[in-house]
């Protein structure tokens, strides 16, 4: 036991917060030692006292029930024991396996870890803990946690954490540079003033701000911790996703600063969203800027289902724009979920405006088509100034659709006639128009792409990749094509935004869209 | 090594059999003091379902995504293995055993179906629960909690609906309270910085079956059946700590492989489709056989019928002889 608690110490030396976790984790093993020595815990069990060998337990426990209490629902290959047995444990080895024993002795437990056979309907509660008559306090749970004791983590504790405790096997060359980002600011709201406020929602607030470091703009997205579920789900989505995704078309997470009650997410700031940008230049964009916008959508895009990420929730307002051009792909706290919901958290209904038919009509299997066909409605309302298909319940949604592309038959949609969704609305047949009569501004090339999105078959949706190359982007040349991810297109000097032909400088002040512009970040 | 294993078998043995017992021969209710986890079934566990969908390897829209992305979702995924790798998670854990993993992964195989949430959910679960363990010793009577947090985060990634937190409480006798589960899933999420996307066996299962299934000698319905019995061998691996040392991509086709040589198929799976040397992936096949002996009474429950009747050609295996030690 010395051995091993020395062993710790080594371990653990050189963070206060751990020291003193580590006292009291000690302390808490020289008691379990010491009561296993009078063998405390069995009466603290209500049991008689027994040996500490596994057939003993065994041999006690079929007596009252039928079965053997003792299972070990579970191998354990010869190799993995043994090298865990070799394991430098020494002095302390006994304690842990008299820990084991212990859980392996717990009456109730066994009958309950009965429930991993996959015979079992609905698995019972199992408490694999031993002291199973007594709720665990949070000061207990903290101890157990090398945590402090109170039942609420202080304020910046957790900052505390994220910087005083590396893995503890971590060399002093990692751990130092931890710190020493965390001295310079990172990690830490203070390094942030907020600004104003953009939005709120039930689950997040968006404000302006700016570094103190860098003394650039930030977007920061406080999102609430807590809650009857705990983290929302949609930030733990959306933070471990970005993490991975870095790309000149991918809103990027600066730094993310956890705090006990709440995330916030530190992102670089965009002055707009492409709703915004296409209300202030009055719904006619220069036709140039729509193909360099959709250019950045599908590079964007595309990097991220090689990443398998699919984004889910494309839209308008999902799309940030700077005063380059550069637009940025951003809100993914719908991407790798498995469905679309028609309600956000906050129960505000996501728009449908740019989901695709199959999806509508209850399709649960998709992929990255998924989001092609919302690149479709966004390529039309850039070019024609107008949603595509602006519904405002599924029926409509689809109603729209059908109105334009006409009705699918088994010819058009292979399978559509046998979906009982789509027989119970009973839609007219409707037949397809030309497309060009509603976006006369687009070219061929444009309209063949734009065609290709708004496909009913999902396998047939051209992807991100594949449309990058199409006819339609010819006029961008070819340097385009091979520039490294996280460089803009913009640094091409042939690549330039025009001047939108709708655009009146914005006398209005920004307050006027304030309100709904970042909605989409808010859930 | 042959010989410890041998003698380190009785004891580690899943005792399959007796758990196995139908309700009416199991012990009756729990006493009072332990209430019975009053749990709402979202769906039935897929699992045992026997309909002929689940001979679908891959969905076909999946296919027409793998066919666009997929090798280039390998790579991602490959080159993010190393970094999502727990290397010996338990090395400083105090009382956290390799067999207290073991017992814990062991039920919270069940309890995922139960809800019947995805293999996927499953395999980041146990991945946030090693690596949080390298990072934050756990006293074994917090590691249920650790346990059930874990599976928490996982499903909210990847889940439509993830479980309630009561939900999980319940399922744990409601031992802890929801501000010890809401406050030790802050910790995990702080602990890890957020990198939560590991690779997992499960996509690996499926890009490879993928790959199986689009070059032009394979049989989609063995490269199907071959899926589902390499997932059972797959859960079995993830409760084993032996088998923590090897990489999601590795342990996917060597349970692919496996699979193929106990379903004796005609066209197996070209190992050769992985980077891995031939001597690591007999390494791990080794081991992955004499798991799949071990647990010959459990495998088969977790498994379709339809594969499960195939699987008896496990009989011819090596490693038999060994088992009545």
């Amino acid at each position: 036991m010395k051995k091993f608690k020395r062993r710790l110490s080594l371990t653990l030396r050189g963070s206060q917060t751990i020291d003193e976790s580590l006292s009291e984790l000690a302390e808490q093993m020289t008691i379990e030692e010491n009561s296993s020595k009078d063998n405390e815990p069995i009466v603290k069990n209500g049991r008689p006292p027994t040996s500490h060998s596994m057939h003993s337990f065994l041999h006690q426990y079929t007596g009252s029930f039928k079965k053997p209490p003792l299972r070990r629902p579970h191998s354990v290959i010869g190799g993995s024991l043994g090298s865990f047995m070799a394991m430098p444990r020494n002095g302390s080895r006994l304690d842990i396996v008299h820990e084991n024993l212990k859980m392996g002795s717990d009456g109730e437990s066994d009958q309950a870890s009965g429930t991993s056979s996959d015979e079992v309907q609905s698995p019972t509660g199992v408490c694999l803990r031993n002291r199973i008559h007594r709720r665990i306090s949070m000061e207990d749970l903290n101890k157990r946690l090398s945590l402090p004791a109170d039942i609420r983590i202080p304020d910046g504790y957790l900052e505390k954490l994220q910087i005083n405790s590396p893995p503890f096997d971590q060399p002093m060359s990692r751990r130092s540079r931890r710190a020493s980002l965390s001295e310079i600011g990172f990690g830490k709201m203070e390094t942030y003033i907020k600004l104003e406020k953009l939005g709120e929602g039930t689950y997040a607030t968006v404000y302006k701000g700016r570094s103190k470091l860098t003394e650039n703009l930030v977007a920061l997205k406080e999102i609430r911790l807590e809650h009857e579920e705990g983290a929302p789900c949609t930030a733990i989505r959306e933070v471990s996703l970005l993490k991975d995704l870095k790309h000149a078309n991918i809103v990027t997470l600066h730094d993310i600063v956890h705090t006990d009650k709440s995330l916030t997410l530190v992102f670089e700031y965009l002055d707009k969203d492409l709703k915004q940008y296409m209300d202030d230049c009055g719904n006619i964009m220069s036709m140039h800027n729509v193909k360099l916008f959709l250019y950045q959508i599908l590079r964007g895009l595309a990097y991220c289902h090689r990443r398998k990420v699919l984004h889910r929730d494309l839209k308008p307002q999902n799309l940030l724009i700077n005063e380059r051009g550069e637009l940025k792909l951003a809100d993914f706290g719908l991407a790798r979920a498995k469905s679309v919901p028609t309600k956000t958290y906050s129960n505000e209904v996501v728009t449908l405006w740019y989901r695709p038919p199959d999806v509508l009509l209850g399709s649960s299997e998709y992929s990255t088509q998924i989001d092609m066909w919302g690149v479709g409605c966004i390529f039309f309302e850039m070019a024609s100034g107008r949603p595509l298909f602006p519904g405002s319940t599924v029926e409509d949604e689809l109603h729209l659709i059908f109105r334009l592309l006409g009705t699918p038959s088994q010819e058009t949609w292979p399978g559509i006639t046998s979906s009982d969704e789509f027989r119970n609305y009973n839609f007219p047949k409707y037949k397809p128009q030309p497309l060009i009569n509603h976006a006369p501004r687009l070219d061929t090339e444009g309209i063949e792409l734009i065609v290709r999105f708004l496909q009913y078959e999902s396998k047939k949706r051209v992807s991100a990749e594949e449309a990058m190359k199409h006819a339609y982007f010819r006029s961008l040349g070819t340097r385009v094509h091979s520039i490294p991810e996280s460089v803009s297109i913009f640094t091409l000097k042939e690549i330039q935004l025009q001047k939108d032909p709708g655009f009146r400088n914005s006398t209005y002040p920004e307050t006027g869209h304030g309100k709904n512009r970042r909605q989409s970040m808010l859930f | 090594m042959v010989a410890r294993l041998a003698s380190q078998q009785r004891p580690c043995k899943r005792r399959r059999a007796e758990e196995d017992a139908t309700p009416a021969e199991r012990r009756p209710g729990p006493g009072p003091e332990e209430p019975r986890a009053p749990v709402k079934r979202r769906s039935p566990p897929r699992e045992r379902l026997s309909s002929p969908l689940r001979g679908r390897a891959l969905a076909p829209l999946e296919r027409q995504a793998f066919r666009e992305y997929g090798p280039s979702w390998y790579r991602f995924r490959k080159a993010l293995e190393e970094r999502f790798q727990p290397r010996d998670p338990l090395a400083l854990q105090p009382q956290v055993t390799a067999e207290a993993r073991c017992k814990l992964i062991s039920w919270l195989i069940p309890v995922h179906k139960h809800f019947g949430f995805s293999f996927e959910s499953l395999c980041l679960a146990v991945n946030t629960l090693d690596r949080f363990l390298t990072t934050t010793p756990v006293a074994a009577d917090c590691f249920q909690l650790l346990g059930v947090t874990s599976l928490l985060i996982s499903c909210k990634q990847v889940e439509v609906h993830p479980p309630k937190v009561k939900q999980l409480l319940a399922l744990c006798c409601n031992t802890f309270s929801h501000q010890q589960l809401c406050n030790l899933e802050c910790i995990i999420l702080s602990k890890l910085h957020f990198n939560l996307s590991a690779p997992t066996i499960s996509f690996f299962l499926d890009y490879f079956t993928h790959m199986r299934i689009e070059s032009c000698e394979s049989d989609a319905w063995e490269a199907s059946c071959a899926k589902t019995l390499a997932k059972g061998v797959a859960e079995l691996s993830l409760a084993d700590y032996a088998f923590n040392k090897y990489m999601p991509s590795l342990l996917a086709i060597c349970c692919l492989g496996l699979a193929d040589q106990m379903l004796q198929h005609q066209k197996p799976l070209d190992l050769k489709l992985s980077d891995y040397p031939e001597g690591v992936m007999q390494d791990c096949l080794d081991k992955l056989h004499l798991l799949v002996s071990l647990n010959e009474d459990s495998l088969p429950l977790v498994l379709p019928p339809e594969i499960s009747d195939q699987c008896l050609h496990l009989e011819n295996s090596p490693n038999k002889q060994k088992k009545n030690t």
